[in-house]
């Protein structure tokens, strides 16, 4: 089912590095190895989970999945185009077919711009547009998420929280992209408000045919948005599978230990798991430990483990893992 | 808005009143003998004398009263007076705020160093608004950067260099060492009556103006490109920049458009906090050069423990300094949709 | 022949200078830039004491007579200076009648006359205007115009130096015209007059700005042709000397720079650029110890420093000779005022007549001869090294005002005191407070409240009698008279106050001399004061400037009008 989709995005080892300064002449003395060698596809129309604890990387893979950062190192290929070297007026070029909705709907809108120019300021970057059909296209817009076209006027923090993350999805979709990037686009919401805002993505992607990554450290949801998930851990993929095949048989040793914290849906089936509790802290990510990288916490840990990486590697139909104890 | 500016005004009265008197109070308590600075070769008695005319042997409310009367009253009545020649009361026999040493109406000392002070100080901070702006900009931009480094080392010269030092040495450089005729030497001497009627003396008026407005220039500079650093940092990181980065604008744009506008709220109330200082003149790079404006009028004034000058002058300031705070916080209401002040 | 020759000769003269007549035209040296680091707030000498001020307005008001740079008084608004000899000064030494120069007008044209002099001294006399140079009317019972060309003063004692009033800057006759309506308390309130006198100098003011810049042009009415040289002055105030100095010694910027109190070597390095030329001059000003002979000791209390309660141990003539032998004074003045310092011996050193000549020596420092002096008279070491006799410790409190090279001095001092066995403390008082007569403040310079205290101090004019006047014993400080009195040490000795007296009633110059020199000694070998050093004027001048004089004794530009520019 799976092959006749064809890969909207293709990301090769990926690799984002922050350099660390110090000293009062800040010479980079380190990095923070944030992302470090990810690939992965995105299937057009699909939803991509991408979980993981807060602080694994994730917002900075789907940051640099849209090139909001200067990749260290890999490919980005994006409907045929590999975006991680292009600049300039190249990458501007690109930026309408992708777009990102972010976890803190406040802090990603300009304070200081009202409503209808957020939104209608791609436009004005991008298409020709008479002022009314600019006015016009800021209102189906407005409509497209749910929110009263005389709102055009006000202020983002004249709304509430919901109010604010639909403004953040009219203007994801202002341009008509292919491909978003959702990160977290829930996690800063009240609960009631949560089910609107995923219901209206999934509206959404249906409408307009989108392509999702979306980023959450919430399983649950994910596992009831995503067609695939992937899972994330100290800057490396662990884990990535078909989303029901994934959170039935997890294969690795971390997968299992997160899947198993999570509430099952199924409290017929929940006495069947046995809950892992992980000991010890996420190491930094700017002094990760050698071999596999879960290595100083994994409970199936062996001594090849502090030494050797794991190779990312196919272990059932579509399913990925990087753990040497997988057959 | 403007509900909250007419209130936060009507606090301001009261909270003056109390300023002048405190003023007072503490000029009155300073051990001061505005004969004490007279030739030794003048007699106790004529001091005495002098000390009377002055209306020294007055009880200190008497004094303060007076002075009360002639700065809240006398000289609103001779400002209408003189603008509009409007006649209200005795208009002759007025008795104005006068200093001790000149003499004469102390109000009138002050509209007549404002201009060299405006031109000078004032010009100085326009200058380094437009130097540390861009620098400001650029250091956040290309953080730890070469550019940055240099800039924060000079910033760090400019706050700890005192200005008397980098007067003096300009003086050196381009008024000593820089031969007279030379198209690169500049007055050390600053000529407040010049006037500006042509084109040639209008370039002797910016020739005597650069070295003094660079001093203070440079000092102003620091600090203000330190602020528009740290505020552009704060706005860099923020997700609106990603949103604006990610809808495709030019860098160019996303800069100037959203992270330099919302940056520029902090500082310009920062700015705007720092403009009764110069009215306050720019005592050391005055006395340097000799431009003779409000800064080196309050010198003078404490040195010869001329009290009228220094009581109306400090308070002149302390209103410019309250003025000032309230246009802060109306211009960060303005600038900032999410500030309302009810 | 010859007759013919000399007469040819004195036409020949006579066209010649008729040529440079018509060369020598007023204002024919544009203009000139002098700097007074401490700005003029004021051209009206009688509201204001101020050197500043005084100089400033020297240059558009005028006196009856000046001093010159030598110290002898010469005519100038008067024909001559009238003396005993010449019937000016009367026989009973009460009255001065002046005769003044014909001709002369104001810088507005109207004709100058006796009735402004007696209206000047009327506006300095009036009780209500807080005249500053009220002292130099002293004793005058009357000012009447003789006629127009003819003022007599009249005092109620007799004046064997009747020269007070008139003579000197401080005290130029200002137009009764323009201050007619300025008398008494009106005085402080007429700003446009006390800004821009109209006078009979050589300028007039064009622009004022208090405690700034001083915009003058030649007076086109001066009495004397083709004078001033210049045809504008500006005279710029603000600063410090340092910069002042640089302004006409390093970037010839200004042609006249004031009174340049900066350390020596410093001057010297600016001189050495060469376009202009360090002036020095030396006065009356002497810095000295004053050595309190009453108790400041806080326990009096009312009776702290008043003779009721003679010093502990500085009554002891012994312990005063021995302070001063201690101190090298030399090195005082190298350290603080090169070229600008003299040693001194004497508290009168200068006009050059009444120098005393009876007390040299003291420029060698005599530590040894100082320790044999208390030995003798039984100021023993106690173990501390501090010598004490009776229980009395020499221990002294020694105060001046904060000033650099006071400080220095006051460590230095310290230092020598310590080798003889005395102990210092020392304190530094704000100028404006020790100087400043604040009845409330315990740290003044009349209260004394200390054992020793150094300051400065010299005499307006030429004529020490005033001067000499302050060490009577009714110039005593003390609560009875709210501190006033010239007299810090609260020296008393009836044999003073008898010469003094006889100066009173002596005029002739010689004999005034003596007396004077008799005072000075008196109050030297008492060690009541011990002078320090001699300190003089040092000012600047462009090189291109010409005609400069300093003068010690009245305005530093008191001959202004014959400036003029070197070609
Ligand atoms: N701009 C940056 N500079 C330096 N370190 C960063 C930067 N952004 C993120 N990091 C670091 O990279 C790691 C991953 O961060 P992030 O992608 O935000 O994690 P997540 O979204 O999974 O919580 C964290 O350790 C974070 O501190
Ligand atoms: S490779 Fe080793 S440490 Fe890593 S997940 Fe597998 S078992 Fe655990
Ligand atoms: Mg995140």
């Amino acid at each position: 089912m799976l092959d006749d989709k064809k890969p909207l995005v293709q990301v090769q080892d990926l690799k984002m590095h922050f350099p660390i300064y110090r000293g009062i002449l800040k010479r980079q003395v380190g990095a923070v190895k944030a992302v470090d060698g990810i690939s992965f596809d995105v299937f057009e129309g699909e939803t991509l989970g991408l979980v993981g604890e807060s602080g694994c990387g994730k917002s900075t893979v789907g940051r640099c999945v849209l090139r909001l950062y200067e990749v260290t190192g890999g490919s980005i290929d994006i409907d045929g185009t590999d975006i991680a070297t292009l600049s300039g007026a190249g990458l501007r070029a690109k930026r309408p077919e992708m777009q990102m909705i972010f976890q803190d709907p406040q802090a990603s809108l300009n304070p200081r711009m009202t409503v209808g120019s957020i939104i209608s300021e791609p436009l004005d970057e991008h298409m020709k547009m008479s002022k009314t059909e600019k006015r016009e296209r800021v209102g189906e817009l407005m409509d497209a998420v749910g929110l009263a076209r005389r709102f055009a006027d006000r202020y983002p923090h004249e709304f509430s929280g919901g109010q604010r993350q639909r403004i953040g999805i009219a203007r994801a979709l202002a341009l008509n992209p292919k491909f978003i990037v959702c990160d977290e686009p829930i996690a800063a919401l009240d609960v009631s408000i949560q089910a609107q805002v995923v219901n209206l993505l999934e509206d959404l992607q249906e409408k307009f045919g989108l392509t999702y990554l979306f980023i959450s450290h919430d399983l649950s949801m994910v596992r009831h948005l995503a067609t695939r998930v992937a899972v994330m851990y100290l800057g490396r993929l662990v884990e990535l599978g078909d989303s029901e095949t994934l959170y039935l048989t997890p294969k690795h040793p971390y997968t299992q230990a997160l899947l198993s914290a999570v509430p099952h849906p199924d409290p017929a089936q929940a006495g069947n798991v046995e809950r892992i509790i992980l000991e010890g802290d996420v190491p930094s990510p700017a002094n990760p430990p050698p071999g596999c990288t879960f290595s100083t916490r994994c409970p199936k840990a062996q001594a090849i483990c502090k030494q050797d990486s794991p190779e990312w590697r196919e272990i059932g139909e579509g399913h990925f893992a990087a753990c040497h104890f997988i057959e | 808005m403007l509900n909250y500016t007419l209130r936060r005004l009507m606090f301001t009265i009261p909270t003056l009143l109390l300023i002048s008197f405190i003023i007072f109070l503490i000029l009155d308590l300073a051990p001061n003998d505005p004969t004490g600075n007279l030739p030794l070769t003048i007699p106790p008695e004529v001091r005495e004398k002098i000390r009377q005319s002055l209306g020294l042997d007055a009880p200190m409310y008497i004094r303060y009263l007076l002075w009360s009367q002639q700065f809240f009253i006398n000289e609103p009545l001779n400002l209408l007076n003189q603008w509009f020649g409007w006649c209200i009361g005795d208009c002759e026999g007025r008795l104005r705020v006068s200093s001790w040493a000149t003499r004469s109406p102390v109000v009138d000392l002050i509209a007549e160093r404002m201009p060299q002070t405006l031109w000078v100080v004032g010009m100085s901070y326009v200058v380094g608004i437009l130097i540390a702006v861009p620098i400001g900009v650029i250091s956040a931009y290309k953080q730890y950067s070469w550019f940055d480094q240099i800039g924060t080392f000079i910033a760090m010269i400019g706050f700890s260099v005192p200005t008397f030092f980098t007067g003096v040495l300009l003086i050196v450089i381009f008024s000593v060492w820089v031969p007279n005729d030379s198209f690169f030497w500049l007055p050390s001497i600053y000529d407040t009556t010049l006037e500006v009627v042509d084109w040639d003396s209008f370039m002797l008026q910016v020739r005597q103006m650069i070295m003094p407005v660079m001093v203070l220039g440079l000092f102003n500079a620091a600090q203000i490109s330190r602020f528009m650093r740290a505020s552009m940092l704060d706005n860099l990181s923020q997700d609106y920049v990603r949103t604006a980065r990610a809808k495709g604008l030019k860098e160019k744009t996303v800069l100037l458009v959203h992270v330099l506008r919302n940056s520029m709220i902090p500082v310009v109330t920062v700015i705007a906090l720092g403009i009764p200082q110069i009215f306050g003149g720019a005592i050391i790079t005055e006395q340097i050069f000799k431009v003779n404006g409000l800064g080196q009028l309050l010198i003078i004034g404490i040195q010869g423990a001329d009290i009228p000058l220094v009581q109306t002058l400090t308070f002149l300031f302390a209103v410019l300094i309250v003025l000032f705070n309230l246009i802060a916080d109306v211009l960060y209401g303005l600038l900032d949709p999410r500030i309302r002040y009810e | 022949m010859k007759l013919k020759h000399l007469i040819a000769g004195m036409l020949g003269a006579a066209m010649l200078s008729t040529t440079a007549m018509a060369q020598e035209e007023r204002g024919r040296d544009g203009n000139v830039n002098v700097i007074y680091w401490q700005a003029a707030s004021i051209l009206n000498p009688y509201l204001s004491g101020g050197t500043k001020d005084i100089d400033a307005s020297s240059m558009v008001i005028e006196p009856l007579a000046r001093y010159d740079e030598n110290g002898n008084m010469v005519p100038v608004l008067a024909a001559e200076i009238p003396t005993a000899g010449n019937g000016g000064v009367s026989e009973d030494l009460t009255s001065i009648t002046w005769k003044l120069k014909e001709g002369v007008t104001w810088s507005d044209g109207t004709a100058f006359t006796a009735a402004d002099v007696v209206f000047t001294a009327e506006y300095c006399m009036n009780p209500d205007g807080g005249c500053q140079q009220l002292s130099k009317f002293g004793d005058v019972e009357s000012v009447e115009a003789v006629d127009d060309l003819t003022v007599k003063i009249t005092f109620s004692v007799p004046k064997p130096f009747p020269y007070g009033p008139f003579v000197g800057s401080t005290t130029p006759v200002i137009q009764a015209a323009q201050f007619a309506e300025c008398t008494g308390e009106a005085a402080p309130t007429c700003t446009e007059q006390n800004f821009g006198p109209i006078g009979t100098g050589p300028f007039v003011v064009t622009e004022f700005r208090a405690n700034d810049a001083i915009s003058l042009e030649a007076n086109s009415n001066f009495r004397e042709a083709g004078k001033p040289a210049f045809a504008t002055l500006t005279f710029k105030g603000g600063g410090d000397a340092a910069s002042a100095a640089r302004s006409v010694l390093e970037t010839g910027e200004f042609d006249y720079a004031w009174n340049l109190q900066i350390a020596p070597e410093i001057l010297a390095d600016m001189e050495a650029k060469g376009i202009g030329t360090v002036v020095s001059g030396f006065g009356p000003l002497v810095e000295r110890l004053m050595v309190n002979q009453t108790d400041p000791d806080p326990a009096l209390g009312d009776g702290r420093s008043t003779v009721a309660n003679p010093h502990p141990f500085l009554s002891d003539l012994n312990v005063r000779k021995a302070l001063s032998l201690a101190i090298d004074r030399p090195l005082l003045v190298e350290i603080g005022y090169g070229k600008a310092g003299n040693v001194t011996c004497n508290v009168l050193p200068s006009p050059a007549i009444y120098n005393s000549p009876n007390n040299a020596g003291c420029e060698v420092q005599d530590i040894a001869g100082a320790n044999a002096l208390l030995d003798e008279a039984g100021w023993v070491r106690g173990a501390d090294g501090v010598r004490e006799k009776d229980g009395v410790r020499l221990s002294i409190l020694y105060q001046t005002s904060t000033n650099a090279v006071r400080q220095d001095f006051q460590a230095l001092i310290k230092q020598w005191w310590a080798e003889i066995g005395v102990e210092t403390e020392l304190k530094n008082i704000d100028a404006a407070v020790f100087f400043g007569g604040d009845q409330s403040s315990p740290d003044t310079f009349q209260k004394f409240f200390a054992d020793i205290e150094m300051y400065a101090n010299t005499f307006d004019g030429t004529d020490p009698e005033a001067y000499m006047g302050n060490w009577a014993c009714s110039e005593i400080p003390s609560p009875d008279n709210a501190w006033l009195g010239g007299n810090m040490p609260r020296f008393c000795d009836p044999a003073y106050d008898a010469l003094l007296a006889e100066m009173a009633g002596t005029a002739d110059i010689n004999e005034r001399a003596r007396l004077a020199i008799a005072m000075n000694d008196m109050l030297m070998q008492n060690y009541i004061m011990i002078p320090l050093v001699h300190r003089g004027n040092v000012s600047a001048r462009a090189n291109t400037l010409e005609g400069v004089k300093l003068n010690v004794w009245d305005s530093q530009l008191w001959n202004v009008a014959d400036w003029s520019r070197a070609n």
